[in-house]
């Protein structure tokens, strides 16, 4: 690891070029260089780039992208993937001229509830609360939740609407029950056999992401436990996540953006950075200048 | 048959969610078959290798090289594809196959004669594979070995038509890099597992469905039952060769919660059944009793002890009874049947 200071211009140039390099022909980016376009990677970099560059991004990709039913879908016969629609539809909100290309995903994800199951004492939660699931008739779990969430959120900031409303209640009601016992948010399964079971940075970071400006424990004691976390989590998504959710709640972030720097700087980021884009474009948005508006809430959320 | 659920209103228990799904494993053999029998010639006999292993500073490349040699297994010329277990971390805990055990396989597989070594996992908790390997050490090992892994989690997927049908499935998204190997290890640890009993060589396989498809957890597998999507798995990914972490186990709440637990020895086997199987009976549980075990002994290999020649050690050597939850107890074997 070089002990020299990271020049931040000079990196977050570095960074673009490669992720502006290892675009697909088809206009899209694969988690992987060398792979096949997907929509979760792809609509990072959009982000990123329309963060970090003056001239906004080719939004094509999106616009082309394959349709099933009105989800966007990957390859031939898999499921819709609800979290990675929802971003897609946030990335579309951010292209002034695509927004309407959003409002098909919308409506299919403010129709999609996680399955429903009654209590059991093997796992604590209340599975009851109906929020979003990653893929059609499973139950809900936190990281499509809290896309979905965000997404609506933003949505009803700009347009009331009291379905919408109704959906992001009981999608913030479940993520609080998720929520860690010492704070913040794994996968989606705080207690299993009595053994509560620990938090993750990425996922602590996204469902703090979409319950911004709420005034409740679990934001309270997962934003402790992500400034915690955050120095023993190492890894480029971890630190990128941390570092984007920290800066938009408003908090110190010199430090983890440091060891975000180090660690970009100890991977050869012309080769690639281990070839991990979607890390990348997390990177290059977290590093960027403020505003994050793609991902802040403003008050009327 | 497949549990009918829904995501409006409709409620499915969970037992029933994770369970009740394992009906094709309980029906009769002279009923439905829920795979092509033709497909699957099961051998009059399979041979496991225990070796010893006290500790993870063993040479591990040349307990494995002698494993291949004693077991027949012949990886030359082969792209072999390694899966390990690593689904989650947890200091001082005994959740993944360790690093050195990888790395030592992978070294003779290239003494072997492979044409090329792949590391690949998709953890089903966490997605974040770079925190992962670092933290249990895997990293070091690929970087030092200079070998490649391949995160199966977002790797480029195909849907594949599977070859027995217990979940009521018929196909699934399985990775690329995966179905482009010509040789696939399964390299499990050895644990109890709170849900389907054990899990070693065949549930290890769950680490290769696609999390950026199905998501975290991959509730495709649960949805159609553990143990269905266990033998569907396997019948349909059909690895050559197994080798299990058995240098310190997991007993108790496992695959993630449970305790460290020693019994120092490294199985290995073409036969991933009459591997799991021989694992099952070393730490106390009866093979008969595990729905998926159960299942895959019918078409997929042998569990019975008396059609398995041991190599290596004897099973007796180790022969122990795992802490259990208190909803596996009935797993239990109910005589010592080892046999030496």
């Amino acid at each position: 690891v070089s002990e020299r200071p990271v020049d931040i211009s000079v990196l977050r140039s570095d960074i673009r070029d490669a992720i502006r390099l290892e675009r697909n022909a088809d206009g899209g980016w694969a988690y992987y260089s060398g792979k096949r376009s997907r929509i979760e990677p792809t609509c990072w970099a959009l982000l990123a780039l329309g963060q970090a560059e003056t001239i906004a991004p080719d939004f094509d990709v999106l616009r082309r992208w394959p349709r099933k039913g009105g989800w966007l879908i990957e390859t031939v016969g898999t499921p819709p993937n609800h979290a990675f629609n929802a971003i897609a539809a946030l990335t579309l909100l951010h292209s002034p001229s695509d927004v309407a290309l959003a409002e098909p995903i919308v409506r299919l994800l403010s129709a999609s509830k996680g399955l429903r199951l009654p209590p059991d004492p093997i796992v604590r939660l209340d599975s009851s609360l109906q929020a979003w699931s990653w893929v059609d008739g499973a139950p809900s779990w936190v990281e499509p939740t809290a896309w979905c969430v965000l997404l609506l959120r933003h949505l009803t900031a700009r347009r009331p609407n009291p379905e919408a409303a109704e959906r992001i209640r009981v999608g913030e009601q479940m993520l609080a029950d998720r929520a860690c016992r010492d704070g913040g948010w794994n996968y989606g399964n705080s207690n299993v056999y009595g053994q509560d079971l620990p938090p993750y940075v990425p996922t602590t970071a996204l469902a703090l992401l979409a319950l911004q400006g709420r005034r409740i424990d679990a934001v309270v004691r997962g934003l402790e436990r992500l400034e915690r976390d955050v120095f023993t989590e190492r890894s480029v998504m971890a630190l990128s996540l941390a570092v984007i959710c920290l800066r938009i709640y408003g908090r110190r972030t010199a430090v983890p953006e440091e060891q975000l720097k180090t660690l970009l700087s100890a991977r050869d980021v012309k080769a690639g950075l281990n070839d991990d884009l979607l890390g990348l474009a997390m990177a290059l948005y977290a590093l960027s200048d403020p505003p994050l508006t793609a991902l802040t809430l403003g008050a009327a959320a | 048959m497949k549990a009918s659920h829904r995501s409006g209103g409709h409620e499915l228990s969970r037992r029933h969610f994770l369970a009740a799904v394992s009906l094709p494993l309980l029906a009769p053999a002279c009923l439905w078959r829920p795979y092509d029998a033709g497909s699957f010639p099961v051998p009059e006999r399979s041979s496991v290798g225990l070796f010893p292993a006290t500790d993870y500073a063993t040479d591990f490349a040349d307990l494995v090289y002698r494993g291949f040699r004693e077991l027949g297994a012949n990886v030359t010329g082969r792209r072999v594809f390694l899966k390990p277990n690593m689904v989650e971390y947890e200091p001082g805990t005994a959740i993944n196959t360790h690093p050195h055990l990888i790395a030592g396989t992978a070294i003779a597989c290239r003494r072997s004669g492979a044409s090329e070594v792949v590391i690949g996992e998709g953890p089903g908790h966490r997605r974040d594979i770079e925190y992962l390997l670092s933290a249990t050490g895997l990293a070091d090992q690929v970087r030092e070995q200079r070998i490649r892994f391949v995160d199966l989690n977002h790797d480029d997927v195909q849907m594949v038509r599977l070859k027995s049908w217990f979940t009521g499935m018929r196909e699934l998204a399985l990775p690329v890099e995966l179905l482009e190997s010509d040789f696939i290890i399964s390299m499990p640890k050895l644990k109890t597992h709170h849900w389907a009993g054990m899990t070693c060589s065949m549930k290890n396989l769950f680490g290769t469905v696609p999390g950026a498809v199905y998501g975290w957890p991959k509730n495709v597998l649960h949805l159609h039952g553990i143990p269905n999507s266990i033998v569907d798995l396997v019948a349909t990914i059909r690895p050559h060769f197994t080798i299990v972490d058995a240098v310190t186990a997991m007993e108790g709440d496992g695959p993630i919660m449970g305790r460290p637990r020693t019994l120092g020895f490294v199985a290995m086997g073409s036969d991933l059944v009459a591997v799991d199987a021989t694992c099952a009976r070393v730490i106390g549980l009866d093979p008969a009793k595990i729905d998926y075990l159960r299942a895959a002994s019918r078409f997929l290999g042998v569990s019975d002890s008396g059609r398995i020649d041991h190599r290596g050690e004897s099973p007796s050597r180790y022969a122990t009874q795992f802490d259990i939850v208190d909803a596996l107890k009935p797993l239990r074997l109910t005589t010592q049947l080892l046999v030496g």
